[in-house]
């Protein structure tokens, strides 16, 4: 079967945001005509700006509030926040406050220069926990990848290559499924190939992918040979992994569908017993000659004997892989709506420095744009943000087990099973009343396991309901709510008495609560 | 009911209570003023069920021109025996697995569309889908093209199932501003749970929790989304108990996701809870491999699921109001390929299934021997042709309005 096109739920190429559409109209109405400064209605197909992310403080309903979409967060511990929120997947209080001190680029260096970084206690919890990565006949092992990944998205000292590990694994995408349940190994080893390459050069990144076994399973080029070429991953790698649609002509898709025939893996070994022989594989690249075409072709306005790196080397030569890539960056880390001249400034840094993406990267992590109020609280959190996000910032022990839940399933991100060849579409996406219901009863789950509350580290502390709202606003939401916000939290608080539910009850408001529904 | 479409378009006044008793006064109000009452579209009750084939389905290998010989030169390894089409007319035949639909074929229940698809076909899975989703092949018409036709058939009562969607996340044909549209991907979990239980409506801690998003300002990131896809939550949560108590399936559901969805759908149709629009997908249709065994299978669950959903409604008294519609992205490339399947091809086929369609087929047949873009079929039906008639005849609103311009009928939806 091909790619499992379950739930496409996706507009290309239009991308404005829901934000944008509602809290521009929304604000525009409140203020009865266009005088808000930067908050002009977006349509969309117009050149305007869009909607931005105003400071609550600033917006005093029915005012006209004059809010600057591209200004600058004022405040040093937002910014630190917001960083680590999306360059990781937040902070604890205490390392919102260090990165609170430290200038933008030393902000950005301490995450990108992640190789000095020890990572040891991470190793060790991994090794401790023995998650099953193999398939075994019993099953589970699905589940185990999702914690194996979710530990070292957790626990990791390097948050940034936990990130971008994610952001590979959205974009140059493969589902366990459609692999084969007994290939996990594969699915473990492509995710270890993006862990190591997370900022790689990106030419470097697309050819070694290109020869991945698993997504030489995932597209069928594992099956593609000289006298059918099978077009699948041609067509995906310049559409969805390099170029975008509109760069390429169905003939360019048939030509270099040719160059990829005969790319195969080493065979697994074959001693009788399943479990071990797919456990000891450890598949390499190979060419079958016989498979291979090595006729001329034209591809891309150049002619030859062209081969799969060939085709490789082609594309990354084209001015629309650089605009291609960084825009994608640019709307995994900053916003939905970069400005052209954004994007030129970015693809300037893509052609000086080799495609490399740690510079591009690098780029985003300290430009206005990434610390703009629209990039504030901009993007619907994706499930998986919130529950790493929920155990990085309250310091939680976990395993992961409670991932088994159908609540969580029902969040609808489930690690190794985007649902499509274009990955999870985001966004939007994210939030129907199908996902909020099952945000929030997640949330009861993973804080009142047996209805008992989870032990909350970061909140042990407070004893006061006051003390404990705040503390629980401040490290989770930037204490950027309305007061009645907080006020309705120190309610609530106040009518219980025993701290560890009272911590738990507070976690889960805070958690299920519409802020934190954003990153 | 307060609606998203109160949020839009009234003033900050009306955006700042939520879900309390009072916002169902202010909302009421809030409506009357944006519509005068001419200009409601009176609801003539009748339903669309859509349908999404995704990954672009084989309608070669669905509706079977088993007459022709070019067909079977083509599809040597795929392609489905003479002996094993299930025989419509015209030398057309309907594929093995649909033996459901041949039964509602023959009761006069369904139709078939042939060769829909639009100019310069693209070959995108997800650029051909917003271009269905959108209802134009420019992707310059705003939002989805049934968000448009739900924003047009909303009326006073803001049913908050006027669309309904089955699944994890609104789907973008029924995207726009103003409509929520509630989706439900598991039922027993469609609600608030406290420790694990269903929370009653006076659980303190979802009542704090439901007070936090009252007080998330409307003009704040994503404030409008944010409250008013809780507002339907709750609300369609509350309605979708109620219609599970009184509803019992009159058939028997197949054992797929997609039979069970389409049970939720027909307990919302029997459960009046004002749906309109329902949406549901079935995914996998993307068939590069191995396609006799994976679209034989996706033939089956598509049949039995829509048969079981046909004798239920029937039975239930609601066949006359429901029209189910399907549809994929594209079709597949007419010469199959080396892996035992299909590439990624235009034109394709569309179902009409109900009791309130004309029988038979509608639109051309595309040439097997004059292909177009490299082997493929050169569609000859519009598929907004299909959304016209669809829109008009049988949500009975002007579709013109809707899709840009006003495009010619089809006859599976009788004219008034």
């Amino acid at each position: 079967m091909g790619t499992a096109l379950a739930d496409p739920n996706r507009f290309l190429e239009r991308t404005t945001s829901r934000r944008t559409i509602l809290t521009g109209t929304a604000a525009l109405a409140a203020a009865g005509a266009a005088t808000v400064a930067g908050i002009a209605a977006e349509s969309r197909g117009s050149s305007g700006r869009p909607g931005n992310g105003p400071k609550l403080s600033d917006l005093v309903a029915g005012s006209a509030s004059k809010v600057d979409p591209n200004a600058v967060i004022a405040d040093p511990t937002w910014r630190a926040a917001h960083l680590l929120r999306r360059a990781g997947f937040g902070g604890t209080a205490a390392e919102i406050d260090e990165f609170a001190g430290l200038s933008r680029e030393d902000a950005a260096d301490r995450l990108l220069n992640y190789d000095a970084v020890d990572n040891s206690a991470l190793d060790a919890r991994i090794a401790a926990a023995n998650f099953n990565l193999n398939y075994s006949t019993k099953g589970g092992t699905a589940l185990d990848m999702q914690r194996w990944w979710l530990t070292r998205m957790a626990y990791t000292a390097r948050p940034l290559q936990e990130r971008m590990t994610l952001i590979w694994h959205g974009l140059l995408t493969s589902q366990l499924s459609k692999v084969g349940a007994q290939f996990a190994r594969l699915m473990v080893a492509q995710n270890e190939l993006y862990r190591s390459n997370a900022l790689a050069q990106y030419d470097a990144l697309i050819q070694a992918v290109s020869k991945d076994p698993a997504m030489l399973y995932y597209l069928d080029n594992i099956d593609s040979t000289k006298a059918h070429p099978n077009e699948n991953y041609a067509r995906e790698l310049m559409e969805l992994f390099t170029l975008g649609v509109g760069n390429y002509s169905e003939q360019d898709i048939r030509e270099s569908a040719r160059a990829f025939t005969g790319w195969r893996i080493t065979p697994r070994p074959n001693t009788g017993d399943l479990e071990k022989d797919l456990a000891s594989w450890n598949p390499q690249f190979v060419l079958a000659a016989a498979q291979h075409d090595s006729g001329v072709k034209t591809f891309l306005g150049h002619t030859g004997n062209l081969d799969g790196t060939d085709i490789v080397d082609i594309i990354m030569q084209q001015p629309a892989a650089g605009r291609f890539i960084t825009t994608r960056l640019f709307k995994e880390f900053a916003n939905y709506d970069p400005a052209p001249a954004t994007i030129d400034r970015l693809v300037g840094v893509w052609d000086s420095s080799g495609h490399s993406i740690k510079a591009i990267v690098r780029a985003i992590l300290v430009s206005d744009e990434f610390y703009s109020l629209q990039s504030y609280r901009g993007f619907v959190r994706s499930p998986v943000e919130l529950i790493v996000g929920a155990v990085r910032g309250l310091q939680i022990e976990t395993d992961f087990a409670p991932v088994a839940s159908q609540e969580f399933r029902t969040m609808n991100q489930a690690l190794f099973e985007p649902p499509n060849v274009a990955g999870w579409p985001g966004g939007d996406s994210w939030l129907s009343s199908s996902t909020l219901f099952a945000r929030a009863n997640f949330l009861d789950v993973f804080l009142f396991p047996r209805g008992r509350p989870a032990a909350l580290p970061a909140l042990a502390s407070a004893a006061s309901a006051d003390t404990l709202v705040d503390t629980t606003l401040k490290t989770i939401v930037d204490a950027n709510v309305p007061d009645a916000t907080r006020q309705a939290l120190i309610d609530y608080a106040s009518t219980i008495a025993d701290p560890a539910l009272r911590a738990a009850a507070v976690a889960y408001l805070v958690l299920a609560g519409p802020e934190f529904q954003l990153i | 009911m307060i609606s998203r479409r109160d949020f839009v378009k009234g003033g900050v006044a009306l955006v700042s209570i939520g879900t309390t008793a009072n916002s169902l006064l202010k909302g009421t109000l809030a409506f009357a003023a944006q519509h005068p009452a001419d200009q409601i579209t009176p609801n003539n009750g009748k339903i669309l069920i859509l349908v999404q084939m995704a990954g672009g389905n084989d309608g070669l290998n669905t509706v079977i021109p088993a007459g022709d010989p070019i067909y079977h030169s083509v599809r040597k390894a795929i392609g489905v025996a003479d002996n094993d089409v299930l025989p419509l007319a015209q030398g057309f035949g309907l594929h093995p697995g649909l033996t459901g639909l041949k039964g509602l074929w023959d009761g006069g229940k369904l139709a078939v569309i042939r060769g829909v698809g639009y100019p310069d076909q693209n070959y995108s899975h997800f650029k051909s889908m917003a271009i269905w989703q959108a209802g134009d092949p420019d992707l310059k018409l705003q939002d989805g093209w049934l968000g448009r036709t739900l924003d047009k058939l909303e009326t006073q009562s803001h049913d908050p199932f006027l669309g309904f969607n089955i699944g994890g996340s609104t789907p973008p044909e029924m995207q726009i501003a103003t409509v929520a549209v509630p989706s439900v991907q598991s039922p027993a979990d469609y609600g608030f749970k406290v420790n694990g239980r269903n929370a009653p409506a006076s659980d303190p801690r979802i009542g704090t929790l439901m007070k936090l998003y009252e007080q998330y300002p409307a003009q704040s990131p994503y404030g409008v989304l944010l409250e008013t896809t809780l507002e339907s939550a709750t609300s369609s949560a509350s309605q979708l108990v109620a219609a599970a108590g009184s509803y019992k399936p009159a058939a028997t559901y197949p054992k797929t996701s997609f039979g069970a969805g389409l049970s939720v759908l027909a307990e919302a149709i029997v459960g009046n809870l004002g749906m309109r629009v329902g949406h549901i997908t079935l995914g996998g249709f993307d068939t590069h491999s191995k396609e006799v065994a994976d679209h034989a299978k996706l033939m089956e669950t598509l049949d039995q699921g829509l048969t079981a959903f046909y004798q239920d409604l029937a039975a239930q008294g609601r066949a006359n109001d429901v029209l189910v519609l399907t549809w994929s992205e594209f079709g597949r490339r007419v010469q199959e390929n080396a892996n035992g399947g299909t590439d990624h091809g235009s034109a394709s086929v569309m179902f009409a299934l109900g009791s309130g369609v004309q029988t038979g087929f509608y639109g051309d047949q595309p040439s097997l021997s004059k292909l177009i873009d490299n082997g493929n079929l050169s569609f000859t039906t519009d598929f907004r042709q299909v959304y016209a008639t669809v829109i008009e005849r049988w949500l009975g609103t002007p579709s013109a309005p809707l899709l840009g311009k006003q495009w010619d009928q089809l006859g599976f939806i009788p004219a008034a």
